[in-house]
């Protein structure tokens, strides 16, 4: 029965072995691409995320602060601090070989992480003001204390560098050895389409939040996919596209259910991350209190590196780079790679680029 | 196998062919009982047939098609996708966008408000009929712990510098 499919072929023209090299492979290929599909479809696998050994150092209320084990043989220790709600914090330590985390340790860094969690309905009193002033002052000092280090370096990443450069703007007491920014939004005067749709006048932060009490995950969702309406199209044209990589296709595995977690925001502090950053660019300005004092960025005195990525369209350059001017150092720089807001950390494209810039100018200084 | 290397290509993908008509034909079949005695390949044989002539013309005249064609699809689509997203970019950046997605949020919290807030109410005259604590009630116990837990650390961080202070022997007072 199976050569009857084929009745009407005769023998065929010779080709050059060239393309016929190249016509091979892709038949290959296609056979690839089709087992990987019948797999992802038939028997989908659970991805190994999250897999560099860690032990939790500290845990208040929700938030939880995690050392990675390492060589260690950087002595400043770096404290890593993400966005609060939106997403889950194990994108910095992906997947084995695709993992920040992973790449910092085998560096010899003492790294923290810390974990804001999933907040609850008994949260939503939480304010950017509690992060800042309560949560992180405590995380920072458990992660220096667990260190023994007299010093530290913080990241912050997204969210996490307004957050963690309000931190270190207001407790002068505590060592920041070097601050980095890793495409945090600091000047939110340029903050593209989410700037535009937060206006004052256009969206009414406490509407919601008197409305709904949290902002739940399905509305954060939708803000992130209308974002960018053609990104679920492009990442699944490329997933066929790269179907045949067996790489490829656990990394997409990996990065899709990371993808597809969103968390919820507490009420007040979507109400306070609106009003003041998004709507009244309080930070930039230098009109942001938290814990009776003022946010100055100038107070930020250790070396400063802010990385935007080109592409980056939830903190685009533009509102990431303002922290060089702001702060009150003369070892400073800004760089801007190849990217977008999440190939800036994760994946091929941050081991290339980011992680290698980011480690060997903390190293150079740790 | 003919030693025609096009021959050989030609098995490969016959053979790809079969290979993938049989795998759909394991995965349609998972779960019955008894197969079922039509030939689902009778369905593609003259698309197959048809298909196989065209690409034999197309071989014998000489405009052989090449992988390459793949690769300029996928370049046409990105590229279609990256100018749509401009597009989309420039529309959802107006002014207008952003009043019109705010209409549809408010329109949508003025339903989803009041009917939340009916729904919580009656759930909660049914959980107290019932004896059952309310979601208000357990959320209201959580905060209430979290809050407990807030003080402790409270606490706990003030022994800490007082811990500090006595070991440095400065006696300097520290910032709360």
């Amino acid at each position: 029965m199976k050569d009857e499919l084929f009745t009407m072929m005769g023998e065929l023209p010779a080709m050059s072995p060239e393309l016929l090299a190249r016509m091979r492979e892709e038949a290959n290929r296609n056979l690839l691409r089709m087992k990987h599909f019948s797999e992802m479809v038939m028997n989908p696998k659970e991805p190994k995320i999250g897999a560099t050994p860690r032990e939790e150092i500290y845990r208040t209320n929700k938030s939880r602060l995690w050392r990675y084990e390492s060589g260690r043989t950087i002595r400043t220790p770096l404290l890593f601090v993400p966005n609060l709600g939106i997403s889950r914090p194990y994108i910095f330590d992906l997947m084995p070989k695709g993992s920040f985390v992973e790449h910092m340790t085998a560096l010899g860094f003492d790294f923290y992480l810390v974990d804001w969690g999933v907040f609850g309905e008994e949260d939503n009193g939480l304010t950017v003001e509690d992060a800042v002033t309560k949560i992180l002052p405590r995380l920072a000092r458990k992660a220096l204390e667990s260190s023994g280090a007299s010093e530290m370096s913080v990241l912050g990443y997204c969210m996490g560098a307004p957050l963690s450069a309000s931190f270190v703007a207001t407790h002068p007491e505590f060592p920041v050895k070097n601050y980095i920014n890793m495409a945090g939004p600091i000047d939110f005067a340029h903050v593209g389409l989410f700037g535009k749709w937060l206006a004052p006048g256009v969206f009414d932060v406490d509407k919601y939040v008197d409305t709904l009490g949290s902002i739940p995950a399905e509305m954060v969702k939708m803000g992130f996919k209308l974002l960018k309406p053609t990104m679920d199209v492009s990442t699944n044209l490329n997933l066929w596209w790269n179907l045949w990589n067996p790489d490829y296709v656990s990394g997409f595995n990996a990065l899709n259910k990371w993808a597809n977690e969103y968390l919820p925001f507490p009420g007040e502090f979507f109400r306070q991350w609106v009003r003041d950053f998004y709507q009244q660019n309080k930070l930039i300005k230098g009109e942001l209190v938290m814990g009776g004092r003022r946010v100055h960025l100038g107070e930020i005195r250790c070396p400063v590196l802010a990385v935007g990525a080109k592409e980056d369209n939830i903190a685009p350059p533009a509102c990431v780079k303002p922290l060089i001017d702001a702060v009150s150092t003369r070892d400073k720089e800004y760089v801007e790679l190849p990217g977008g807001h999440i190939s800036l950390i994760a994946g091929r494209g941050a081991s290339v680029h980011c992680w290698p810039k980011v480690a060997s100018w903390l190293a150079a200084r740790s | 196998m003919a030693d025609n290397p096009s021959q050989q290509l030609l098995d490969m993908w016959k053979r790809q062919v079969e290979e993938g008509t049989q795998a759909w034909l394991r995965m349609m079949g998972q779960g019955q009982a008894a197969a079922p005695t039509m030939d689902p390949q009778a369905f593609w044989r003259p698309f197959m047939d048809q298909g196989m002539a065209a690409w034999s013309k197309v071989m014998t005249q000489g405009n052989a098609p090449s992988p390459d064609l793949m690769a300029q699809w996928k370049q046409f689509l990105d590229q279609w996708i990256a100018a749509w997203s401009r597009v989309l970019e420039q529309a959802m950046g107006t002014d207008s966008f952003a009043q019109l997605l705010s209409k549809q949020l408010e329109g949508f919290l003025n339903v989803s408000g009041p009917a939340k807030k009916a729904a919580e109410q009656q759930i909660e005259v049914s959980l107290a009929g019932l004896g059952i604590p309310s979601r208000a009630q357990v959320t209201a116990l959580a905060r209430h712990i979290a809050q407990v837990e807030e003080k402790i650390d409270g606490l706990e961080d003030k022994l800490d510098r007082v811990l500090r202070r006595l070991n440095d022997g400065s006696g300097r007072p520290e910032r709360a």
